[in-house]
This record gives C-alpha cells, sequence and structure tokens, in this order.
C-alpha cells in the first residue's frame, strides 16, 4: 500500500517538474489540469495528493514558490522551476528513459532470445 | 545534501505549523474555485459544479493529513505537544511541582558542587599549571606501607636514573617567618628545585625563576619568586618589585620573578606565597642538614612521562633505582621501595584527605539524589493515578501506549531538566561560596572550584537520569491501563498500587541506611573531640619560637630553652610548662625515624621505626601523660647525666617483647641514648589511631633552634597566658617573633578542618533526607485515603470511632514502612560491621536512628489520615 503511493509520487515529482519545465511558473491548480490532460486517468481523482508533493519538491529546493495573481486575478500560489530543479529534473528524466528502456527491452524478449 | 536540508526545512516548518496551515487552506480553496469555475464554464449547474470539484479533489483531511507528515517531522510536533501539554500539567500542580523541583535541584546541586571539585582534583589538580593531570607522583614507598618522602639526594639519584620520566620537580612545604624583625608575618611556602617552574610550564608575570644553576650551587643564590597575590597585597603588583629584598628567616632574599596569576604551588589545597631554591634550605632552617641526609624524607616528587614512555617503564625504572638505592645506602633505604601514581591517588597529605573525603561524600550524595528519584516516583505515581481516566480517554481516541508513557515521560522530564537547571544554579553559587569563604587554619587554604561545561553536562545528565528513573513507574503503570477498564469504573478514584507502597519502604530503607552512615560518621567526629587522647590537650597554650639563622649553637639553644622555662615557670599563672619539637595531632603528623635498641636482634629486612619527639623535661606534666616506670629527663643544665629516652609502652611491647627497658640503649644517628623511662601511650598521629611506639629525647641532649612552648594554666583559661608569654620571650629576646599562638584545642581543631567538610555536611543531609522521606510517606498515605474515603465514610457510619480508623491507616503504612526500614537497618548493619567499625557496633546509632525513623513516618501516617478520620460520613457517602 505504502509503496504503491511511494512509486506514484516519484512519478507525480517527475510529472511535476516536467510540467514546471514546458509551461513555465504555474500554480497548483495549473499544474493538476496539465497532468490531468496529458496523463487522462492517473491525477482524475485525486488531485489533492499534488499538494505534498508540492511541498517535498519545495523543501528538497527544486522548485520555487510565491504568491502571486491568477488569470482571472485572484491570489494564488505559483511554483517555479528552480535551477536545481532543472539539473534533477535531466537526471531523473535519463533515470527514467533508462528504466523504460530496461523495462521496455524485458517485455519484448521472447524465450527464445534467452536460452 | 537533498535530505539534510530537507530536514532542516522540516525541522524548522514543526516551528512555524499555523502560518503553513494558513497557506495550505488558502491554495486548497484557491484550487476548488478555479476547478469550479471550470465546471461551470463547462454547463454544470454551481451547486454540481462545486460538488465536483471537491469530489476531484479528493478527501482534503486525509491530505492534509499526508501534507502534513511531509512538512514537519512528526516526532518533533509530538514532543513539542508534549512539552505544552507537560507545562500546562505542571502548571495546574504548582505546589507539587515546586517540591519536586526543588528537591531534585538540591539534589543535583550537591551532586554538582561535588563533582565539579573531585574534576578538578582529577583533571587541574595543579591550579594554574596546564595538563597538570600529565604529572605523576615519585612516592618512595616503604615496605611497612608508609609513603614517607623522599630525601634531597634520592632526588637527584631518581633525576637521572628514571628515564622514563622527564623533568622530575621535587618541592617541600616549608613555614617562613617573613619582614622585618619584631613584625615578622608567618607564612607558607615551597623549597623546590632548580626546574620546578620550567617542568611545569610556568611563565612568570613579571622577572624570571629560578635558574637550575642557581639550585646546583649549595646555598649562596639568595633568590626567592612570589606569588601573584603577594605581589599585589605587598607590593601593589608594582614592577620594581623584582629586585627588591625581602626578609625570610632572618636573611635578605632577593626577588627575582612573580608566578603567573593563579599559580598556588603544588600541593592542593593548599596555597603557597614563596618559592625558593631547595638548596637554601641550610640557610633559611638554620643550618639543616636535610641535604645530605637520606634519612631525611621531606621532599615530595613529581614528573612527567617522557614522549612514548608508559607509566609501566617507568614504574619498573623505579622499582630497579630504588632497589639498588636500598643496596647502597641500607641505613636510609634499607626496605623502601618506590610507586609511580596519578596525581588524585596521592597518599598521603592534604590531597589524601581531600580526595576521600570528596569520593565518600560523592557517593553519599548520590544515595540521597535517588532518593529524591524515589520521592519523586511516588509523587508522579500516585499523581498519575488520578489521571487514569484522563489517560484512558485518550487511549480510546486512538493514543498508542507509546504516546501515553511519552506524555508522562515529558512531563517529569521538564520537571527534571528544570531541577537540574536550578541544581545546576545551586552549584555555581555554593562553589563561589566556598571559594570565597575565608579558610581559617594552620594553613592557608584555596580551594578552587568552578563549574565549566563539564560540570554542567554532569548536572543535565544526572537530571536526565533522575527522570527516566522516576519516570519508569508511572509511565509503565499508565502505558499498561486497559481503556475500557479505565472508563468503566466511572469515578476518578485511583485503584490500589503496589509500586507505590514498594517505593515508599525502598525510599524508608534508602533513608536509614544514610541516616546511619550519618550518624556513624558524625559520630566518630564527635569522638574525635571526645575521645581521650590518652593527654590532656584541655587549659594547654601552644606557641612556637625559631631562632633559625641566629649565630648559636648548641649550647645557647640549650641554655636559651632553659631560660625561657624557667621565666615562663615563673609565671603566677603557669601550672607546668615544656618545649618540645613536636606536637601530637598535626596535620603532617610527627616523624617517625630509624634506631636500633639494645636487645632486639631484627630479623626481617629493614629497620625498627618509631615516632621521634625531642622535648624538655616537665613535658609529661604538661600533656599530662603519667610515667608508668622510671623517671622524667634530667634538669636541662645538668652537665652530668648521659643522654637520656623514654619510650612508650607500645615500644616496650613491639621492640622489646615487654621485656624491662629501663637502661637498655637506644641508637639512632644522633648518637646513643639511655632510656630512663616508660611513658604511658598516647595518641600522636589521628585519634582512633591503632597505639604507635614513639622514643621521646630531651632537648638537653639535642637542642633544637625551633621550639612548640607547651604551657599549662592553673586557671583553665589558656588563652590570658599569650600576652604573657610574649613579654617573657621579648623580654628574652626582643627580635624573636611568637607565633602560631594558640590553644591546644585550636590546634586540634585546625587540624581536623579538613576532616569536618564531610562531617558538616552529613548534619545537613540528614535531616534534608529524613523530611524527603517524610514527604514521600506522607504523599503515599495521604493518596491512599482519598482513594478510600468511602470506605472509611461507611465505616464511621457503622460506628467506628475515628481514633480506630486512623490506628488502622498508620497500621497498614507502617508496615510496609517497618519492612523497608528493616532490610536498610540490616544492611547498614553488616555494613558497619564489616567496614567501618570492624565489629564494635555503636548501640545509640542503631536504636536510635531506627527510632527517629519511625517516629517520623508515624507522624507522616497520621497526618493525612487524622484528615480522613474527620470526614463526615455523609458527605464521603456522597462523595462519588
Amino acid at each position: 500500500m505504502k509503496q504503491k503511493t511511494d512509486v506514484l509520487q516519484g512519478t507525480l515529482a517527475l510529472m511535476v517538474l516536467k510540467t514546471l519545465d514546458v509551461l513555465g511558473p504555474q500554480h497548483g491548480y495549473g499544474i493538476a489540469r496539465r497532468i490531468e490532460q496529458i496523463s487522462g486517468d492517473l491525477l482524475a481523482v485525486n488531485q489533492g495528493t499534488l499538494y505534498p508533493v508540492l511541498l517535498r519538491l519545495e523543501q528538497e529546493g527544486a522548485i520555487a514558490s510565491a504568491w502571486g495573481a491568477s488569470e482571472n486575478n485572484r491570489r494564488a500560489r505559483f511554483y517555479r522551476l528552480t535551477r536545481e530543479g532543472r539539473k534533477q529534473l535531466r537526471v531523473e528524466t535519463q533515470d527514467w528513459e533508462q528504466t523504460a528502456a530496461i523495462i521496455g527491452r524485458f517485455f519484448e524478449a521472447k524465450a527464445e532470445d534467452l536460452s | 545534501m537533498k535530505s539534510t536540508r530537507r530536514f532542516f526545512h522540516r525541522l524548522f516548518h514543526s516551528a512555524t505549523r499555523r502560518a503553513e496551515e494558513e497557506r495550505l487552506r488558502e491554495e486548497i480553496a484557491e484550487h476548488l474555485a478555479l476547478q469550479t469555475e471550470e465546471n461551470l464554464r463547462a454547463g454544470l449547474p454551481p451547486v454540481e459544479a462545486r460538488r465536483q470539484a471537491m469530489l476531484k479533489f479528493g478527501s482534503v483531511e486525509a491530505m492534509k493529513q499526508d501534507y502534513r507528515a511531509e512538512r514537519g517531522l512528526v516526532f518533533i510536533e509530538n514532543l513539542l505537544g508534549d512539552l505544552r501539554n507537560a507545562g500546562r500539567s505542571i502548571g495546574r500542580m504548582p505546589r507539587l511541582a515546586a517540591v519536586i523541583i526543588l528537591s531534585l535541584a538540591i539534589g543535583i546541586g550537591v551532586n554538582t558542587a561535588i563533582f565539579s571539585w573531585i574534576q578538578l582534583m582529577l583533571f587541574e589538580p595543579m591550579p594554574g599549571v596546564s595538563g597538570a593531570s600529565n604529572f605523576l607522583l615519585v612516592e618512595p614507598h616503604s615496605e611497612t606501607g608508609g609513603y614517607p618522602g623522599a630525601s634531597w639526594l634520592e632526588y637527584r639519584d631518581l633525576q637521572t636514573q628514571v628515564p622514563a620520566l622527564r623533568n622530575i620537580v621535587a618541592f617541600q612545604m616549608v613555614p617562613f617567618n617573613v619582614g622585618e624583625r619584631g613584625k615578622t608575618e608567618r607564612t607558607f611556602g615551597q623549597l623546590v628545585s632548580g626546574n620546578y617552574f620550567s617542568a611545569l610550564g610556568l611563565k612568570p608575570a613579571i622577572g624570571r625563576f629560578i635558574r637550575p644553576d642557581e639550585v646546583e650551587r649549595s646555598g649562596t643564590e639568595l633568590v626567592i619568586v612570589i606569588s601573584y597575590d603577594y605581589w599585589q597585597r605587598r607590593f601593589g603588583g608594582a614592577p620594581g618589585a623584582v629586585g627588591q629584598k625581602v626578609r625570610v628567616n632572618e636573611r635578605d632574599l632577593v626577588i627575582i620573578g612573580v608566578a603567573p596569576e593563579g599559580f598556588q604551588g603544588t600541593t592542593t589545597p593548599l596555597k603557597f606565597e614563596l618559592w625558593a631554591p631547595a638548596t637554601l634550605m641550610p640557610v633559611l632552617l638554620g643550618g639543616v642538614r636535610d641535604l645530605d641526609d637520606r634519612s631525611t624524607r621531606t621532599f615530595s616528587l613529581i614528573g612527567m612521562l617522557r614522549q612514548g614512555a608508559t607509566r609501566e617503564e617507568a614504574q619498573a625504572e623505579l622499582t630497579t633505582t630504588m632497589a639498588q638505592l636500598a643496596r647502597n645506602y641500607p641505613e636510609a633505604s634499607a626496605g623502601i621501595g618506590g610507586e609511580i601514581l596519578s596525581f588524585w591517588e596521592s597518599p598521603r597529605g592534604p590531597q589524601r584527605l581531600m580526595m576521600s573525603g570528596l569520593a565518600i561524600l560523592q557517593g553519599v550524595m548520590l544515595l540521597l539524589l535517588l532518593a529524591v528519584c524515589g520521592n519523586t516516583a511516588n509523587l508522579m505515581l500516585a499523581r498519575g493515578s488520578t489521571r487514569q481516566r484522563e489517560m484512558a480517554v485518550r487511549m480510546a481516541l486512538g493514543a498508542g501506549r507509546w504516546r501515553i508513557a511519552s506524555l508522562v515521560l515529558s512531563e517529569n522530564m521538564l520537571l527534571a531538566v528544570l531541577g537540574a537547571g536550578l541544581g545546576a544554579a545551586f552549584a555555581v553559587w555554593g562553589t563561589t561560596a566556598l571559594r570565597l569563604a575565608p579558610m581559617i587554619g594552620a594553613f592557608p587554604i584555596l580551594f578552587q572550584t568552578r563549574v565549566d561545561e563539564f560540570t554542567l553536562a554532569f548536572a543535565i545528565l544526572l537530571g536526565i537520569a533522575c527522570g527516566l528513573i522516576f519516570s519508569a513507574a508511572p509511565a509503565v503503570h499508565l502505558a499498561k491501563l486497559d481503556p475500557q477498564e479505565g472508563l468503566r469504573s466511572g469515578s476518578n478514584t485511583p485503584p490500589r498500587s503496589r509500586a507505590r507502597k514498594v517505593l515508599m519502604g525502598a525510599e524508608v530503607g534508602l533513608a536509614m541506611v544514610v541516616l546511619i552512615a550519618a550518624a556513624l560518621f558524625l559520630q566518630s567526629f564527635r569522638t574525635a573531640h571526645q575521645t581521650d587522647p590518652r593527654f590532656h590537650p584541655d587549659g594547654v597554650l601552644l606557641a612556637a619560637y625559631d631562632l633559625s639563622g641566629r649565630n648559636r649553637d648548641d649550647a645557647s639553644e640549650r641554655e636559651f630553652a632553659a631560660r625561657l622555662l624557667e621565666r615562663l615557670r615563673s609565671l603566677p599563672d603557669v601550672e607546668a610548662a615544656a618545649i618540645a619539637t613536636n606536637v601530637p595531632l598535626d596535620l603532617h603528623g610527627i616523624p617517625a625515624r630509624s634506631f636500633t635498641v639494645q636487645g632486639r636482634v631484627r630479623t626481617e629486612p629493614g629497620q625498627d621505626r618509631a615516632i621521634f619527639n625531642t622535648v624538655t623535661p616537665g613535658y609529661f606534666k604538661v600533656m599530662t601523660i603519667p610515667l608508668l616506670e622510671g623517671d622524667d629527663f634530667a634538669e636541662m643544665r645538668d652537665k652530668a647525666a648521659p643522654a637520656q629516652a623514654i619510650v612508650n609502652e607500645e615500644f616496650v611491647r613491639r621492640y622489646l617483647d615487654g621485656a624491662d627497658a629501663i637502661g637498655r640503649s637506644i641508637q639512632t644517628r644522633a648518637g646513643s641514648f639511655a632510656i630512663v623511662g616508660v611513658a604511658r601511650n598516647s595518641v600522636y598521629d589521628a585519634f582512633g589511631e591503632p597505639a604507635q611506639p614513639a622514643v621521646y629525647f630531651s632537648y638537653r641532649d639535642i637542642p633544637a633552634s625551633q621550639g612548640e612552648i607547651h604551657l599549662r594554666t592553673r586557671s583553665g583559661l589558656e588563652t590570658t597566658l599569650a600576652s604573657e608569654a610574649r613579654a617573657v620571650l621579648r623580654d628574652l629576646d626582643p627580635m624573636l617573633p611568637l607565633y602560631d599562638v594558640r590553644t591546644f584545642s585550636q590546634h586540634i581543631e585546625r587540624n581536623l578542618f579538613l576532616r569536618r567538610i564531610p562531617a558538616r555536611m552529613f548534619v545537613v543531609l540528614g535531616p534534608l533526607l529524613l523530611g524527603l522521606a517524610a514527604m514521600g510517606i506522607y504523599a503515599v498515605v495521604s493518596y491512599a485515603v482519598v482513594r478510600r474515603t468511602r470506605e472509611i465514610g461507611v465505616r464511621l457510619a457503622f460506628g467506628a470511632t475515628s481514633g480506630r480508623v486512623v490506628l488502622q491507616i498508620i497500621r497498614e503504612n507502617l508496615g510496609v514502612i517497618t519492612r523497608g526500614a528493616a532490610i536498610g537497618w540490616v544492611l547498614a548493619f553488616v555494613i558497619s560491621i564489616h567496614a567501618i567499625t570492624k565489629g564494635v557496633v555503636n548501640l545509640p546509632v542503631f536504636i536510635g536512628v531506627p527510632a527517629l525513623l519511625l517516629g517520623v513516618a508515624t507522624l507522616a501516617c497520621w497526618i493525612p489520615a487524622r484528615r480522613a478520620s474527620r470526614i463526615d460520613p455523609m458527605v464521603a457517602l456522597r462523595y462519588e
């Protein structure tokens, strides 16, 4: 159970970083919308889980936040990627691609390839 | 990196919880608003739009939990919460908390003060000398178990023949008469070897120190180093002091330098003012030949290990060297080996007295602290049991057992830490007071006490240990609680607790042990006053004179003593007068020297030794020591009689097997003496010492330049004699000061000074412990009584008299108390028989202390019992 949220959180963090990288400073709702748009179902149920992840990233120094005005002129908290966050994104993207590639190869492998 | 940064963030956020909470709330609101707008745009009706937004967001509370867990450190937040809780809870019981904190503070404060003392003795035994604890003592050790000190020649040998030690330093304490004739002031200084200051690594405040070559050339360099305090006092700290002359023992010495501030010599806790080259000894002390005499062991030696050398190597080298010295100089060194000891292991002198006294004190004070802990545990347990309902509610609401325990723990820890803080303050105050307290005594004593970070750490550690000790029982007790049970009982009455009673019993037992120890200690100290020293010190006045540095010889010294005695005896108030070189019960003891006696062949190696004292005729009359056989010494001016000696009973028993002593001859280095009398044994070094063999010689045969005048008054008012004695001496020699005038009782008193410190502390400690025990009993009984209010009410309603109720409550509790007391009593009894009095039982103590303790315990039971018995039965029955 715990492991599942960990995995989710890990991927969620990566998604947040990528979103901020692509879109620039965003408030929580904006990030949630973006991830929802791209990932479809994953975040449809529990948008709230995003906030602990944001906090964690901020504590780690990957993102920074400041109050700002949202598109309809309300006070909203805007998150932006820091230099360290960009670095982290690069590293984690690489890691992810590598992992994905390995897993992919495993799924493609046939019995005769292993003998 | 990332994780540490995150940790600090979280730590920080634990403290700023409120602002964070607000931010999150705003963010959520914003998020929901944006989502709702989105939904409205999608065409949903407003209510549904809001509902969908909420659904999409998920459980806000669950998310908040996650968020909080991410944000701060749950552990720390809980701890802070507990502490807040503890603070509130303590605030609700101000009187109980004050009692607990105060008693803890006293216990911890006393322990901390003593610890700071011990710590300084261990790590900084010589104030002003850095790294002093690296110095080792080089102590000659005689086969009979004594530590006689080293002779100067021995020192010179050891200096070169123990290569594992570098810079062995020799020093000796000597009295000096400082100042011009007629207004001399008596102070103490040290005669030191040439490397003394350099080996200690000292830098002079001004001027320079004694050079090795000044010590090498015997008695020609009239130089002296003065202490910083002396410099400030006499010269106002003027740099011109260097080069000036001071008159010391009738000699002009040139001040060459001033010791650094804070340095007080190398015999803690004594404080010295002057340091002179050791080789000035013959000049300053009237021609004594100690420098050339191997059997006069007056020096103390210390040294530091050479780089890479071990203590074992040093010990081996010392043993070899001492064995060789014993072969080369059998008459002075036979049977004398050597030991390398740490500074704090000092086997003799003031250091030894201090160290053993402090060690005992620390042990007893830790016991006291343990009693305080027991007491506190009891009080907290009693209080804790009234909170069972509260705890049950907490558990029912989901608090884990660990949380309950930590709640109790944090409350107690807060108390303990507050107590430790206050205790540390007490320790600082106490040690400062001790340092500033004027030390009256024959010797200038300066206690170096200081509270540093080690000491504070010790205090805090003690506090935490105490907290853990007295938390354990209540925490376990509450954590074991069954929430259903706790709630169902439906009342606030605490259930029976065996733990409390056991604690109460244990505490009483502990109090018993310490009280008996205190009483024994006190009594042994009082016996030191009251036991018969086998002479009569009352009504005797002592005063010293010193002819050192005069042009004099044996004949003139003898004549001076004879004339002085004649004049003193002619005073109307003087019943008897005598002069002696040594006074019994001196802090530094009376020297024991070697001799041979006619008619005794020593079978084992080594030499026979006895205490030597040189006295004038009439000495035994002044001291009221009866002569069992033979007669007093011949008159001072008698030229016909041969050299005489008087021995004591123990001498006859030990060395002559009880045979007739009169007429036999004794050989010492000073010559041959005929035994003319046998004196009764008396006390020489300490009260309660085993009988020591002693030989008295006559001033007539061995005149000395110094003497202690003993005057016995007719009237019993010895103090009135002082001015008369002074007048007599001034008459004989206007330039000669009479110094160290004191009554014999004062002399004894002074020399018991160091022994008296622990005795005094026991006087304070005893009542304190008794009070603590009473408090503990009172707490237990009053809680037990409250618990049984209803039962008591029923009894009273059925016609029991209040007297019977009181009696029953007392009887029940006294049972536990008696059992604890009995265990403590047996323990103290066994220890005392085996360790202290060696078979002699001090009955008044072993009966009196339990009587007192049980009396107080009964009173402590009676007060709450009586209160309970006065309750109105109707009120009691409605109580719940």
